[in-house]
This record gives structure tokens, sequence and C-alpha cells, in this order.
């Protein structure tokens, strides 16, 4: 494995801190803490909203004060105060930056620290033949640059913030937003959708390719901030995207709520690649701080042979609780879930996902890859169902869990529902130890016990970590193992 | 939760109070915890795959006596004690107690309690509404005791027979216990008629060491019937139990397993085959608790769900922090015949600890098509060529009850009930 050498240099300059924990001081400008229909309409205010965008917060508010919030998941946090949080956090700025000259330098610096090639020039410098990438940056709560437009354009590709698409494009947003996930979908959708303050929205048109990777930047850097990204992505028929979103925070001794919704919509023969690498602030080595991750991200595979492809590693956050699904709606259509979360320390993750086969000849397949160290408690939760008109449905899922210390738990809550005969489901689920025969082969090799537990972590993920694009992998392999820093011996 | 009929069941308790001795004030307590849980609804977790709107329908009388005793059925083999309940009454003449009284201690729960009021301590309590319930109606059951190194050869065979009680319930008791080394095998079967009463059985177990005690359960209730039925068992250090049911009978049927390995090497083995059709729900749920290190599990369970049939099955291995080496392993295969029936699983893995092995595996599907087509061009028909693959889906969940006789008259019954099924579709 080529990476390894290069991931275990990294851990050593990072020695096991977390590397994104610096704060960016920018003046930022904020709705009054708390939550009220007054700070709904405050964040509406301030995006410039439309009026009938106005209601649809308000009633997803409205709907959102009558319910409850969620405990079936293995997690356990203390209560979130929801009227100690500020909802709406903007780097401060008299207009909407017109280009990135325009965009405050101190906010470039942090991306740059983050290694997001924010400025065009950068990439394009780059190495020759690297795979060129649109970012959308999101800093706190609002999108502060969006980078190839231009190029994006030609190809008719639509990449910007939500809050522009309201304004720009109000029927495509208002005949798709909360197709996918209805505002009363759960606790945190809901509240997602009265306060949420940005987001990017992608709408690639028929039969388009779309030219370059998307990406979103989430960075949370304001004290006491919650972060409530919206994205949605529409790729009409036969068109084919494939969306990266990366996430940081600085480190905070306080939890800082992320509770965002991400919304995918493929037509006929339309295509979606989705990938993840999360790594928001975990807390520290005691389980102070950290980032709350409760995120509802799903897809509509509508039109017939559409594919959405949800690829995930999830090495960061204190507590996440999170499912990335496909609704299978589309007869031939296909759902695809490759997962790696690994949790160290106090960190807790109840993640997996849902394939729900309404089509005929629908096909999903599940690979996720769970790894605890130190006291964490990591839990895949899954489920596969088959409705009874779905015809010849075919899911294949494995879920497999890693331990690497005596005192973490590892879970496997998978769910089978199916009400047709010609489906065939498979699901296998294993539980070990990094077995001592393998550590001993490496350290005969001469690795330490570190670097071989990350050696053996890295193929133990390796089927997940293929379908990641180039650019995410590498950074993705380091994560693994900076993750696990600490976590052997 | 308004619609639950839970006074219903007060009186019965205040009329059961003084009957059985020591018992008082254990009923009061399992009925406070009754009342405060509540019986579960769809939104119970543990129940989502379960119908028991019946249960909060209307308040289930306790059954009385039969008024004529009905015809029993053979045992399903060699026997070495039969005891017979009729609406949850134990039945002297009809029961057979063998020699067996001459080297284990096995009568009837209320006579135990008669002579030992102090023994009613080491009733289980139950953990949810319906096992609380059980707690504060009990009346009667089975009592063994297995003396250290005494060996059972030929099973135990308790009949149970529900006659004539329409709205009635029977919530019996069974206390099981072997010495170290002992061994038993103790066979349970259900049976009633077509009215609509309720089987609420609860069969507690304690395994020394190095002891081992098979429990087989047949459930053949009546067409309209209610079925819950637990087991609580807890095993130390090398003893094994091992639990084989077979589910066919009633219009809601749920089994539970909760085995707690206790000791080091100790072994639980939880399989079934559940068969379910017109409108039957049948639902297992088991949940085996490692609790020490080196102990093993397997779990092996096949339904099959023909048309409007629900089959249903979570187990759960927990593997407690310490408990080092466990080996837990659960296979779970469902059959799905048509549109109109369901099939569902969650076979969940809760682990603490970091060396064990632990896996799952569920499928489901269909008949394979293909070994039809080849057994039909052998020249056998296909109703006969489905029996003969449903009779090796469902094996290897038989494989392990002890008695070869009793096996076959289970395998038997799988058979009978795929004659059902392409009877009704010829016709």
């Amino acid at each position: 494995m080529a990476g390894t050498a290069e991931a275990q240099k990294q851990i050593s300059e990072v020695t096991g801190d977390y590397k994104y924990g610096f704060v960016t001081d920018i003046e930022s400008e904020r709705a009054p803490k708390g939550l009220s229909e007054d700070v709904v309409r405050f964040i509406s205010a301030k995006k410039g909203e439309p009026e009938w965008m106005l209601d649809w917060r308000l009633k997803a508010y409205a709907a959102w004060q009558k319910m409850e919030e969620p405990d079936w998941a293995r997690v356990n946090y203390p209560k979130i105060d929801y009227n100690d949080i500020y909802y709406y956090s903007a780097p401060k700025k008299k207009d909407g930056p017109k280009s990135l000259d325009e965009v405050d330098p101190e906010l470039l610096e942090t991306y740059a620290k983050l290694g997001i090639p924010l400025r065009e020039q950068e990439v394009l410098a780059g190495v020759q033949g690297s795979a060129k990438v649109a970012v959308d940056a999101v800093f706190d709560s609002v999108s502060v640059a969006t980078t190839f437009r231009e190029e994006l354009k030609k190809a008719g590709v639509i990449f910007m913030s939500i809050s522009e698409a309201i304004r720009e494009y109000p029927d495509m947003v208002k005949k798709y937003l909360a197709s996918v996930v209805p505002v009363r979908d759960n606790y945190f959708a809901a509240l997602n959708c009265a306060v949420f303050s940005d987001g990017t929205f992608v709408y690639v048109p028929k039969g388009v390719r779309c030219p370059m990777e998307l990406s979103t930047y989430f960075r949370i850097n304001a004290e006491n901030t919650g972060q409530f990204e919206r994205t949605l992505i529409v790729a009409d028929e036969g068109a084919y995207v494939s969306y990266l979103e990366g996430c940081t925070a600085p480190m905070r001794d306080e939890n800082q709520l992320h509770a965002a919704v991400v919304e995918l919509v493929a037509l006929d023969d339309a295509e979606i690649k989705y990938s993840t690498v999360q790594n928001w602030y975990p807390g520290d080595k005691n389980g102070k701080g950290g980032i709350y991750n409760f995120v509802t991200k799903r897809a509509l595979c509508k039109g017939k042979n559409s594919k959405v492809s949800w690829t995930q590693v999830e090495t960061g956050s204190a507590v996440t609780w999170k499912y990335p699904s496909c609704v299978l709606q589309g007869d031939g259509s296909v759902g695809e879930f490759y997962s790696v979360a690994v949790t160290n320390n106090y960190q807790q993750a109840d993640t997996g996902t849902k394939m729900i086969h309404m089509g005929a000849n629908t096909r999903s397949t599940i690979i996720s890859k769970g790894i605890s160290a130190g006291k964490s408690q990591n839990t895949y939760r899954g489920l596969v169902k088959v409705l009874s008109g779905a015809d010849n449905v075919r899911n294949y899922t494995q879920c497999d869990s890693l331990l690497v210390s005596s005192e973490c738990g590892a879970h496997t809550v998978p769910y089978i529902e199916v009400k047709n005969p010609s489906a065939q489901i498979e699901h296998e689920a294993t539980t070990s130890k990094v077995s001592e025969d393998q550590l001993f082969y490496c350290r005969s090799r001469g690795l330490d016990e570190e670097e071989a537990v990350a050696m053996i972590v890295n193929g133990f993920c390796k089927d997940v970590m293929q379908h990641l694009p180039m650019e995410f992998a590498v950074e993705a392999q380091k994560l693994l193992g900076i993750s696990l820093e600490g976590s052997v011996g | 939760m308004q619609d639950q009929p839970m006074t219903g069941y007060e009186s019965q308790v205040q009329a059961l109070i003084g009957t059985l001795p020591g018992t008082d004030d254990l009923r009061a307590q399992a009925l406070e915890a009754f009342e405060a849980e509540g019986f579960p609804t769809a939104k119970t977790e543990d129940w989502r795959y379960s119908d028991i709107r019946a249960l909060r329908k209307q308040v289930y009388g306790l059954a009385a006596p039969a008024e004529t005793l009905p015809v029993l059925p053979e045992p399903l083999g060699a026997v070495s004690a039969r005891f017979v309940f009729v609406n949850g009454h134990y039945d002297e003449d009809q029961s057979d107690l063998g020699d067996l009284w001459q080297t284990v201690q096995i009568r009837p729960l209320a006579n135990h309690f008669m002579a030992n009021a102090e023994r009613a301590n080491e009733l289980v309590r139950g953990d949810d509404a319906i096992s609380y319930l059980n707690t504060a109606l009990l009346r009667d059951g089975l009592v063994l005791s297995v003396p250290a190194g005494v060996v059972i050869d030929a099973p135990i065979e308790v009949l149970h027979m529900m006659t004539g009680a329409e709205g009635a319930a029977t919530h019996i008791r069974h206390v099981v216990e072997l010495g170290e080394g002992a061994k038993a095998t103790v066979v349970e079967r259900f049976l009633g008629d077509e009215t609509g009463y309720w089987t609420n059985a609860l069969f507690q177990a304690r395994v020394a060491e190095g002891a081992s005690l098979s429990h087989i359960r047949v459930q053949e209730e009546g067409a309209n019937a209610l079925h819950t039925a637990k087991a609580y068992v807890n095993i130390d250090a090398e003893g094994s139990y091992t639990s084989v049911g077979l589910s066919v009978g009633g219009k809601t049927a749920r089994f539970e397993a909760h085995v707690r390995l206790l000791g080091e090497e100790a072994c639980a083995v939880v399989d079934g085959v559940a068969l379910a059709a017109s409108g039957q729900s049948h639902d297992t749920f088991s949940h085996v608790s490692h609790t020490v290190p080196a102990a093993t599990s397997d779990q092996i369970f096949r339904t099959i769900a023909d048309s409007r049939g629900k089959t249903s099955f979570a187990g759960k291995v927990t593997v407690a922090k310490d408990a080092q080496k466990t080996e837990a392993d659960q296979s779970f295969k469902a059959l799905v015949f048509d549109k109109t029936a369901e099939a569902n699983a969650k076979p969940e893995l809760e682990i603490f600890a970091d060396d064990v092995k632990c896996s799952h595996g569920a499928t489901v599907g269909e008949l394979d098509a293909k070994a039809i087509y080849y057994l039909t061009s052998r020249g056998i028909d296909p109703a006969t060529a489905r029996q003969m693959l449903v009779a090796a889906f469902t094996a290897a969940a038989l494989e392990r009850v002890p008695a070869e006789d009793v096996k076959a008259a289970m395998a038997d019954r799988i058979d009978a009930w795929m004659t059902a099924r392409s009877v009704k579709a010829v016709a």
C-alpha cells in the first residue's frame, strides 16, 4: 500500500492532535441566540428570500415545535438546549462577494490551511493531469465563493449556493425542495427546514456529464453556532455528477450542533455519486467538546435505471446520527452505500443506510466497515425493505466491524423486510479484532505496532476506499491513520 | 394507550390471592409492574413485527377447567414422563409420571409451593407486560428438578391443550432446574381448538455446571389463538441449553428466548422453524447474552411465509465487556412464497469486548427455480419437488433435536404443511 508510508508521515506531523482545530478570527454577524419565529424571519430576511420561502420555513418551525427529539439511536449526549445556539452566523460583509478578490483574505487563508484549492489558479497550477474540482465553500452558515462557475455554466450545469438558487431558480427549488425528505420527516430535518442558512444547489441538465467533480467544504467556525446546511442535487435524464463533501470544524470545548439535510434526485438513466469525508472535531481525549452530527441524507432514484452511490468516510464528530438512504422508485434503479466509520476515544457513531425497493428490478449494495477504538461506540443500523410490487429485487449487504480496544463497542442492527417472493436478499456481518497473526507478520517486517494497525485497518476498508474519488482517497487514508492514533498499546 | 384494557386484570389477580403459598406479594408486585408498563404497541421496538391488537381489544379471562375432556394425541415419541395441562390446569388422570419420581423431583407447580412456600422467590418476575401478567396470574405448571449427575434419556413431554376457552387465557409457568452434570430433554407441545383463546406460557430454567438441557417446542395452537411464550434460561460453566422450536399454529404466535451464559464454556443453541400462512404471524425474538469469557452461542432459523402469512425473526447477541473469546453465530433464512406474504429479520449484534468472533448471516428469497426444474426434469412432480426442497431448507434448524423420533415428527409436520399448500395451489 503506497499511501501508508505517507500516511504515517502525516501522523507524525500532526502528532495526534486535531489538525484542523484552529479558529479563524473573523468578525461574524449573528442572529440573536435561541430559536423563535423571529429568528426564522431574521434568517429568511438576511437571505433576501421571497415570501413563499418564509412561509415554508415558518410552517416547518411550527411542525418542529410539535415533534420530539428521537432517542432510538445508540448514542448518549446531554440534552441539547435549542435556545442556547446561534442559528445564523455569517462572516461580516456588506454585500455578497462578487468575485474571489472580495473574499476576506483571512477566510481564504483558512481554506488554504484546510488544503482546499479554492482559487482556481492553485488547482490549475497543480500537478499536471490532476482533476479539476469546483468548490462551493461554506463558512459557518454562508456560502462564500463558488469556483469554476463559468466553465460549469457553459456545460449548462447550475452550481450555486441554495440561497442564490431560491432567488434565481425558484420554480426548480419549489419543485424539488423537501420532495425527498419531507419537512416532517424527522426532528432534525424539520429543524433544518426552519433555520437552514445556506447550502448547495446543483442541477445537471439532460444528457450532460458534469465536466468536473463538484465539491462543498463545510466549516464551523463561530462559537455556539449550529450549522444547518441544505443540499439539493438534481440530475436530469441521462445526466451524471460526482459530488464531494468535506467537513471540518475548529476545536471548541462546547458541543456544536450540525443538522444538515441532503436531498438527491436522479431522473431516468441519471447517476449521482456522492462522497463524504466527515472530519468534524470529535472532541478531545476525554470526550469534551466535539460536533453533534445529526444529518438526514436521502436520494430518490425517481427515474428508470437511475443510480445513486453514497460513499462516506466518517472519522470525526463526537456524536454521529446519519443514514444516507436510497428510495429506489424507478424500475431498474440502483442504490449503493459504501461506508467506513471510525470512532476513537469517546466518540459515538450510529450510522448506516436504508434501501427502499419500490420499483421492479432494483438493486442495492451495502458495504459497511466499522472500526471502534478507545472507549467509543460504533453502530451500524440499516434497513433493506422490499415492497410487494417490486419484482426481482437484489440486495447484498456486508457489515464488518473491527475492534481495536477492549473498552469500545461495536454493534450491528440490520432490518430486513421483504414482501415480494422474487427478492434475493443477502446479509452478512462479522465482528472481530485485529488478528495477532497479521500484527505479528507486519511487525516481523519491521513495522511498529501503530503502523501495522494502520495498514491492517486500511486493508480492512479497501472495499470502500476504492469507491472514493482519487483526491479524497488519499486524504481519507491519512485520516484513518490519524483517527486511530494513540489507540494502540 | 387509552384503549388498553389494563384494569380488567386486577380483579383476576385479586381472585388468586391466597391460592398459592408464597406468591401473594409477587402477584401484587407483578401486577403493579404490568400496569406501569402497559402492553406493547406497534411502536414498541421489540414488537415492531408482532400484531397483538387482540390484547388491547379485550380482557382475557382466566380459562376454566374443560367441561369435556378432549381426546389427546399420542406422544411425539418415546417419553419418560408425560405432563398434561388442559386449559392451564394440571390433568392428573391423563398425565403419566412413569418412574421418574423415584430419581428426580417432578410435580405440578401448585403442589410444589404447597410444600415449599419460600421457593416462590425463585420465580422469574418478567421483563415486559406480558411476562409480568404471567407472574401475576400464574396458577400451574411443571416443576422439574434433576439432581446432579442424573441423566434422563427419553424426553419429558409437556402437553398444553386449550378447549372451549373463547376469550380466556392461561398463564402457565414451568420451572426447570438441572444439577451439575445432569441431562434432560423437555418437549413442550401446544394444541387447541378453534376458539379465540390466549396461551401465555413462561418457561424458566437453570442449567448448572456441566449440565445439559434440551427444550423442544412444537406449537400447533388452534387457528384463532394468540400464543406468547417466553423462555428465561441461565447457564453455568460448561453447561448447555438447546432450544429447537417449530411454530405452525395459532393466528398470532411469538416465542422469546432470553438466554444468559453465566460460566465459561457455556453453550447456548436457539434454533427454530416457523411456517405462516393465511393471516398468521409468527414471530421469534431471541436475546443471547454473553456475560463471561469463552462461551459460545449458535442460532439457526428457517422460516416460510405463504399467502398472507408473516414471519419475523429478531435475534440479538450481546457480548459484555469482559466476555473475551466469545464465539457467536446466527444464521437466518426465509422463504417468501407470494406477494401477500412477508418476511422480516433483524439479526442484531451488540459487542463490548474485542477478542470475539461474532457473525450473522441472513437471506430472504424464494425456492430456487433451477432446483425445482432439475427435480421435475427427473420425473418428480412440482409439488413433491417443492416439498423436498423445503425439507432440505428446514433440516439444518431441526438437526439439534436430540430425540430422533421427535425430530421425525417435526419434519412430518413441515411436510404436511407443504402438502396443504400444494392442495390449495391445485384447487
